[in-house]
């Protein structure tokens, strides 16, 4: 560690102190509420964010559950008191123009904001709401058990139900399938987004997407695509790669991620408006977005840091003992073709994707 | 426009060059810094064409995101490419001494007949056109643009007086080739393109700098910008030798949508430049034109590299839908290009090309009569096959391919379709549009390098320093007296006003004017070449002839059979230098 780190550390920790302290002398102090995923996500940050930071601060946190949909911070964040929200960057990107997200003083959080703090965090970025924490990919993966033979290795397996014959569960929502649909194409990762744009490259994923119709099993919920492959309910499924590992790792289930045509996205930390403890909340920030305690979830479940200072500090999965460095998305022996999600035009064209994927849907079901 | 005649420098003494080692620095030197600035400026370029088209609302990821504000898609489709051509108009017309967009042609013309480039400020008002165009969704190339950038940077290098023999011509290919190197990210055909197309010619000295800029231009690309290959595509092979028939085909059938292509954007520049409406109005006129076609067929707009790519997806288009648009995107290319919007042929050229061979296969697929390897490897066979007698370089094409795709199989087919369209456009047509528009301004190229330096050349400029003249106001004995005392046989003889009177023999009879004089075998005037000079003097037998001003009859001066000879000889010569120069 460098000694400018260390004093910004160490002032950070004084500020966390100031604002902590005096309200643990007054009285029992009242908890933050923050909003997660739930599941073996939920359980990984429990012990490498939320625990260490009540132990730190003195300040308990209360976890809630959502499933990532932007509709739900309008309804719930009042009505539940949320503080702190994991969410998907493009959610917080529609949340931030849209009002109901805080702006952040990313210097007061991060002890200053200089090229070296930015390129830290690079190629993520520092949006006016949000504060990059993993990076997550949505892989495919498949039950061993459906493929003893020949294996699935390619997006394009995933849409080939002659070849690789049994259901498919997908996410409820235009996101990644159609990404997906056109790299089967044949279209190169970098072109995707450009040609999603186009009223005629969504016709052609969807196209796509009609040689999986009668296979489908929809889901919504993070933790259900492991849980289908577990129970041999489906044969390949799309999902988070932290959610397969752990099925695989902890629970020794079946389960194999392929990690061609891996689309990377950024999960973020956002703070609502409508927060009643905005200090405690920045607090939970600056806890959360230091380098170790990143390097602590990525430790536990394989999501990679946002911060490239945090790398050095991961091991080994504290229980396992599996190193956990090969099995984040950004390990380099993945394969070259994936997708870095672009979360401001999947803020920004979120209603005409979902208009024609729910159009699709009402075309025939699943 | 400055007519081949005019041009004062067509014949430089090789004078003294410097020492090898000097002349090799001077080149490597050249080489390098004209390649990064070619290689600079090009991705510059690119990245403002990028950006303009995001914040003017032309790239359909801008658009997509603003679908939801009602009318401003729709309105911004129509009005950006009208008031771009306005702007196009106003800098062409304001900024540029030429008034006219730059190009190929212009570099060809420069390169060919060792003559500087248009002005500078022609140059930066041509390119800032461009850019505009492009910007604006135009449908024109950005490629022109690049290659005229790259060789006005090129061009600079002839202000320093280096005292290194064909340097002005080799710098100027050098920035042509970076220009090409960094755009396609594509090293082998840019050194090849400024070869082909520029230059005409191999010799080690040129070659040489060019593959260093090339090579500068790709490292540029490639290792300080990271940029990737600009049109992968998954192939995996040609499965039937009969296709091979099947790609010759299509090469023949491009050629033919080539010559249509072309001649229509000649037929409309003539048009046009005829037409009453003024020339600040033009391009706007167009991008009216493009912008409505454009709410139909939103695919006609700009660059369309989303185009390109659903072109190689089986059933991305219908049958018809690809038709439609192969028309449509003809005409406007021709309608943009001959109405003032500043940019290339090629970037148009690629897309008509890779609609028409996804339409062939779509047809030959409908037969089901033959079996085929998939729409991927038609629609680039058409691409280049329609591409190739444009720019009229089919290596640089088939070079192209293999850099773009990175795929040897394609670039096998493809090179078949390349030179069966070459070979058809070339006989029915004219090696390149770039060619055609140069004949059409009085510069044909297609006879050869030397023929053209010929006929460029007027051999008034050869004229005898001192002949024997007189004047028909004069004594004809003092006239004859001093013929008799020089070494002439022929006296060349004026009325007062100076207009041509005829030409005095030693032998001649007569003690008038009238009676001594006689008409010359030959006569010259101010446009006759150094080409039809040698042609005339076939069969002549005498001293010199006069070169008479064919507007007014005023003798110029005289020409001597051996003037004529040597001029011939010594535009051989550099041109022979030049084709074999090593260093």
């Amino acid at each position: 560690m460098r000694f400018s780190d260390a004093i910004t550390r160490c002032a950070g920790l004084l500020a966390v102190l100031l604002v902590a302290v005096p309200a643990a002398v007054a009285q029992e102090p009242e908890a933050l509420t923050v909003v997660t995923w739930g599941g073996a996500y939920e359980a990984a940050q429990k012990s490498a964010v939320f625990v260490p930071f009540t132990k730190a601060t003195g300040i308990p946190v209360e976890v809630k559950r959502y499933s990532g949909a932007i509709g739900s911070l309008r309804k719930r964040a009042e009505a539940e008191s949320w503080d702190v929200i994991d969410m998907l960057e493009a959610d917080a990107i529609t949340g931030c123009e849209d009002g109901l997200l805080r702006k952040l003083r990313h210097d007061e959080i991060l002890g200053g904001l200089d090229r070296a703090v930015r390129r830290d965090f690079a190629p993520t970025r520092l949006r006016p709401c949000s504060l990059p924490q993993n990076v997550f990919a949505t892989v495919m993966a498949y039950d061993d058990r459906a493929y003893p033979g020949l294996k699935p290795t390619r997006i394009e397996d995933f849409f080939d139900v002659e070849e690789f014959p049994g259901k498919r569960a997908i996410h409820r929502s235009p996101d990644v399938i159609l990404e997906w649909a056109l790299m089967a194409e044949g279209v190169p990762a970098a072109q995707v987004y450009d040609l999603l744009s186009t009223d005629r490259g969504l016709r052609l994923a969807l196209r796509r997407l009609e040689a999986l119709r009668g296979h489908i099993v929809w889901w919504e919920d993070a933790g259900a695509p492991a849980r289908l492959l577990e129970k041999g309910e489906v044969a390949m499924a799309s999902g988070y790669n932290g959610r397969f590992f752990a099925a695989a790792q902890d629970r020794g289930a079946p389960v194999s991620v392929i990690w061609d045509g891996r689309l990377i996205g950024t999960d973020v930390w956002a703070v609502p408006v409508t927060t009643d403890r905005p200090e405690a909340a920045r607090a939970f920030l600056e806890f959360a977005t230091r380098p170790e305690v990143m390097a602590g979830l990525a430790a536990r479940i394989p999501y990679g840091p946002a911060r490239k200072s945090a790398m050095e500090w991961i091991g080994l999965h504290p229980e396992s003992g599996v190193p956990m460095r090969d099995h984040l998305p950004n390990a380099p022996q993945h394969g070259a073709r994936m997708l870095v999600r672009d979360s401001v035009w999947y803020s920004h064209t979120e209603a005409i994707r979902e208009r024609r994927f729910e159009a699709w849907l009402e075309k025939g079901g699943g | 426009m400055t007519s081949p005649a005019s041009s004062g420098q067509a014949l430089v003494p090789p004078g003294r060059p410097g020492h090898p080692a000097y002349r090799a620095g001077i080149l490597t030197l050249c080489a390098i810094g004209v390649g990064t600035l070619a290689s600079l400026a090009a991705i510059g370029l690119t990245e403002a064409v990028f950006w303009l088209n995001d914040i003017l609302l032309i790239a359909p990821r801008a658009r997509v995101q603003l679908d939801a504000q009602g009318y401003l898609v729709p309105v911004a489709t129509v009005l950006v490419p009208v008031l771009g051509g306005l702007v196009v108009g106003l800098v062409l017309r304001h900024l540029s001494p030429v008034h006219r967009p730059l190009g190929p042609p212009d570099v060809i013309e420069a390169v060919q007949f060792e003559r500087p480039l248009p002005p500078l400020r022609a140059g930066i008002a041509s390119t800032l056109a461009a850019m505009v165009s492009l910007g604006a969704g135009a449908s024109v190339g950005q490629y022109g643009p690049m290659v005229y950038l790259g060789a006005m940077l090129g061009g600079l290098v002839r202000r320093l007086r280096l005292g290194v023999p064909n340097l002005p011509a080799i710098s100027v290919a050098c920035g042509v080739a970076a220009a090409i190197a960094t755009a396609f990210n594509a090293p082998i055909a840019g050194l090849v393109f400024a070869h082909e197309v520029v230059l005409r010619h191999y010799s080690t000295q040129s070659f040489a700098p060019t593959t260093v800029a090339a090579a500068t231009g790709y490292v540029m690309a490639n290792v300080v910008f990271e940029r990737p290959a600009l049109f992968l595509v998954r192939f995996d092979g040609v499965e039937h030798g009969h296709e091979f028939a099947l790609f010759a085909a299509l090469g023949i059938l491009a050629a033919g949508l080539a010559i249509l292509f072309m001649r229509l954007i000649l037929l409309v520049s003539a048009r046009a430049a005829q037409s009453r409406l003024p020339a600040l109005l033009r391009p706007a006129a167009a991008g009216l034109a493009l912008g409505l076609a454009a709410l139909w067929l939103p695919d006609v707009l700009g660059i369309g590299k989303e185009t390109l790519r659903f072109a190689t997806i089986p059933g991305a288009f219908a049958p018809g839908e690809l038709a439609v648009l192969v028309i449509a995107k003809l005409a406007l290319t021709a309608l943009c290009i001959g109405f003032g919007f500043a940019g290339g042929v090629f970037s148009p050229a690629l897309l008509i090309g890779i609609l028409f061979g996804a339409l062939f296969w779509t047809a030959i697929d409908a037969t089901a009569l033959v079996a085929t390897s998939g729409v991927a490897v038609y629609a680039i066979c058409g691409m280049m096959a329609l591409t190739s007698p444009v720019i009229g370089a089919p290596l640089t094409t088939i070079l192209i391919v293999f850099e773009l795709t990175r795929n040897y199989d394609i670039t096998i087919a493809a090179m078949v379709a390349v030179v069966f369209s070459n070979l058809v456009a070339h006989r029915f047509f004219g090696r390149s549009l770039f060619d055609v528009q140069l004949a059409r301004r009085g510069t044909d190229l297609s006879k050869g390098r030397d023929r053209a330096r010929l006929s460029a050349l007027p051999v008034s400029r050869f004229c005898a320093e001192s002949p024997i003249t007189g004047e028909t106001g004069q004594d004809l004995e003092d006239v004859r007296a001093r013929l008799d005392r020089s070494a002439w046989s022929e006296a060349f003889v004026t009325d007062p006003q100076g207009r041509f009177a005829g030409v005095l023999d030693r032998q001649a009879a007569g003690t008038t004017w009238d009676e001594a004089l006689r008409a010359p075998a030959r006569r010259f005037d101010e446009t006759t070449s150094v080409l039809q000079a040698m042609q005339a003097l076939r069969g002549f037998v005498g001293d010199a002839v006069p070169v008479i001003d064919s507007r007014n009859g005023v003798l110029i001066g005289v020409v001597s059979e051996a003037a004529v000879i040597e001029a011939y000889l010594d535009v051989s010569a550099a041109l022979r230098r030049e084709e074999n120069a090593v260093l």
